[in-house]
């Protein structure tokens, strides 16, 4: 029981630790020795979506411009899923044609991982701003921006390492990944406003039948 | 039978009594329901006062007495404290002080008349009207006789287009405060004796990048053809006790937050903007083209102030009133389109007459009165108070104001305010928590949290004391059982 519950805390919190200041040693097991594990950048990408819906409703007061009565669990969910899912595809769709050695499972896991430095200070961050004034909050905002720093740069570190790319090369592919994910939005979009345009085709001719 | 028919006949009328605006605007911008502020008490038309109305254009209220202005008759009406018709007066003689040269009047003129005049302000010093299609300010004093004619604006503004005066504001000094048609350098300030002095409440325009992008592609004739671009035009002025102007104009395209403000005499803004939203009359309105409801941002056609820096305006477009306090928050919304006698469907002037308003409407050539109601007696009676400190009597105040309309968040503020003079930081922050007010809350939870820590200073000390003590002696056992030592050794 014990050696199970040392082996969790491991993969979920001293190996995406470890990443964070050994980013190149780190990845390289991260890719070399699957260490990076799936179900771990899932829990990841759930805790998000959680610290998501928990920001939402329990950010301190003071800075909590959000209307109780408009939170949507499922939305922020969707929403989480939608940028996470966007953003693999995107880069897995541009890093395949820049012969990119890291696999759609990698850049997946890479995603999550990068997560867990949001997420951390995110919850720690939460809990901190129920406690601050209005003039203090600048610390909590100070916290927020340390850890979306560092979650962009175990995600940038991630991609360049997973691909075996070297830096400019990984800014290219950042820059494509957005483009790509801005193509597919629209593409996106568009699929489904045609569809929606079709089915009142469809719903108003039956209407017409049926009237008749 | 009657009772039931009598039940018929409430349940029948509830909707209508639903649909006079009785709402305010909660701090997540939701429509929520609120009291009325002002009920209707009468209303005075030509049948009532005797005297023809037919295109009203103007009103004030001077020591009880109320000023009409006519763009139809040409007339001057005053009426009493009772609404009976004190003065109707078409023509005005001049007083023998006026030199009629310099006045631009004729030298054989017994008698000066007006033509479609706007605007009139009454002060001290005298009645100020805006003889607009004569293209002068005519001065009267309180015995209605002519003391002033101010007609030759000089300033290269109305070298190109004639001076047509709209609306007119005067201070203690005498200086006028003149809205004019088509002028858009701000509002003009006319000294003492009709000489130019300035402009005032100038708003810059400062265009953003995307646009001075667009246009940098466009052609001469495709910038001819766009809609010009064009600052503030004001609608109304009026002067409150200590010489700030309150001014409304147009919403500019998406700006219709600074459509209300307060010009102080150097000529900036300084309207307080701390309400949940900034006054600027509807918050929610639909844009673009809809058969079904009114359109657009209000048209704020109408300001006036009266003590405790409480304001109103008139938007003319959904014929409401919106009351505001000096902080900027939204106190009630009266008054609703209609053709019934306490409602009104073209307004173009409202009055303070005491506590009630008077708004005057041409559409229906009607002056409506409106008197606080219990809610916004008890409401205006509260800031008094709160305006000058006294939190306790406001409490009790704003007590009351909930009783008639716990959704009135304001008021929670209030409650807010005094519990935190109190002392009572706990209650202050639930208070501020339901008001949403969040510097005081945080001055509130700021008190709050230093009595906790002055409280538990020993307890918190000794946790404190303890976790590092713990994380100490763990970090030496596990150095004592990896073989190290905790001593220096080189």
């Amino acid at each position: 029981m014990k050696t199970r519950l040392s082996r969790v805390w491991h993969h979920m919190f001293v190996f995406p630790k470890y990443l964070i200041f050994h980013p190149f040693d780190g990845f390289d097991e991260f890719k070399r020795y699957r260490k990076g594990k799936m179900w771990v950048a899932l829990v990841y990408v759930a805790l998000f979506a959680f610290y998501r819906i928990m920001a939402y409703q329990y950010e301190s007061f003071l800075i909590n411009p959000n209307d109780p009565l408009a939170l949507n669990s499922l939305q922020e969910i969707f929403a989480v899923i939608l940028l996470v899912m966007l953003f693999s595809v995107g880069n897995w769709s541009m890093t395949t044609l820049m012969e990119g050695k890291g696999s759609f499972r990698e850049i997946l896991k890479v995603t999550g991982y990068a997560l867990f430095p949001l997420v951390l200070i995110g919850f720690i961050g939460l809990m901190l701003s129920n406690f601050l004034t209005l003039e203090e909050m600048g610390f909590y905002r100070l916290l927020l921006f340390i850890g979306y720093i560092a979650s962009g740069w175990v995600l940038f570190m991630g991609i360049l390492n997973i691909h075996e790319y070297g830096l400019f090369k990984t800014l290219m592919a950042f820059l494509l990944t957005f483009v790509a994910m801005g193509v597919m939005m629209f593409i996106g979009l568009l699929f489904f406003d045609l569809i929606q345009q079709f089915i009142a085709f469809i719903v108003a001719i039956y209407e017409e039948l049926s009237l008749r | 039978m009657l009772r039931i028919i009598s039940l018929v006949s409430l349940l029948m009328s509830t909707p209508l009594l639903f649909m006079s605006a009785r709402y305010n605007y909660s701090y997540y911008g939701r429509v929520i329901h609120s009291s009325p502020g002002m009920t209707y008490v009468a209303y005075y038309n030509s049948a009532t006062m005797g005297v023809p109305l037919q295109s009203p254009e103007d009103m004030t209220v001077f020591e009880d007495k109320v000023y009409v202005i006519d763009s139809q008759t040409h007339a001057l009406t005053i009426l009493d404290h009772d609404f009976s018709v004190l003065h109707h007066e078409h023509t005005f003689t001049f007083a023998p002080s006026l030199d009629k040269a310099a006045a631009g009047v004729e030298p054989e003129d017994e008698e000066l008349t007006l033509f479609r005049p706007r605007g009139l302000d009454v002060r001290d010093s005298g009645i100020y009207i805006c003889d607009t299609a004569n293209h002068r300010i005519v001065k009267l004093d309180h015995d209605l006789r002519v003391v002033g004619v101010f007609h030759d604006i000089e300033d290269p503004t109305f070298e190109t287009i004639s001076f047509e005066p709209m609306k007119i504001t005067v201070d203690s000094s005498e200086r006028m405060y003149v809205v004019a048609r088509n002028v858009y350098e701000g509002i003009v300030e006319l000294g003492s004796e009709g000489e130019f002095n300035r402009f005032t409440g100038v708003n810059p325009l400062t265009p953003n990048p995307l646009e001075i992008l667009r246009r940098s592609f466009m052609t001469e004739e495709q910038l001819a053809q766009l809609t010009l671009f064009l600052p503030t035009e004001y609608t109304n002025v009026h002067i409150d006790h200590r010489s700030f102007i309150y001014a409304t104009s147009r919403p500019t395209g998406a700006a219709a937050e600074n459509m209300i403000q307060l010009i102080n005499p150097k000529g900036i803004d300084i309207l307080v903007r701390n309400g949940y939203h900034p006054p600027m009359g509807d918050v929610h309105f639909i844009v673009g083209q809809n058969n079904y409801v009114v359109t657009g941002p209000s048209r704020l056609v109408s300001i006036v102030s009266t003590d405790h820096g409480i304001y109103t305006v008139l938007d003319q477009r959904r014929s409401r009133l919106f009351t505001y306090d000096a902080q900027g928050n939204l106190l009630y919304i009266n008054g609703d389109e209609g053709a019934q006698s306490d409602r009104f469907s073209e307004g173009v002037a409202i009055a303070y007459f005491g506590d009630d308003i008077l708004v005057l409407d041409r559409g229906t050539r009607t002056i409506v009165h409106y008197r606080p109601s219990e809610f916004g007696r008890a409401v205006n009676q509260a800031i008094a108070h709160q305006e000058v400190g006294e939190f306790e009597e406001a409490s009790a105040l704003w007590e009351d104001v909930l009783m008639m309309n716990s959704n009135y968040e304001t008021a929670y503020n209030g409650l807010g305010r005094y519990h935190l003079r109190a002392g009572n930081y706990q209650e202050a922050m639930e208070y501020f928590r339901l008001g949403h007010d969040h510097y005081y809350y945080s001055k509130a939870f700021q008190l709050h949290r230093n009595n906790i820590i002055k409280d538990n200073f020993a307890l918190i000390g000794a946790a404190a004391l303890i976790v590092s003590g713990v994380f100490i002696g763990m970090k030496v056992r596990k150095t004592l059982k990896q073989g190290g030592t905790i001593l220096y050794e080189d």
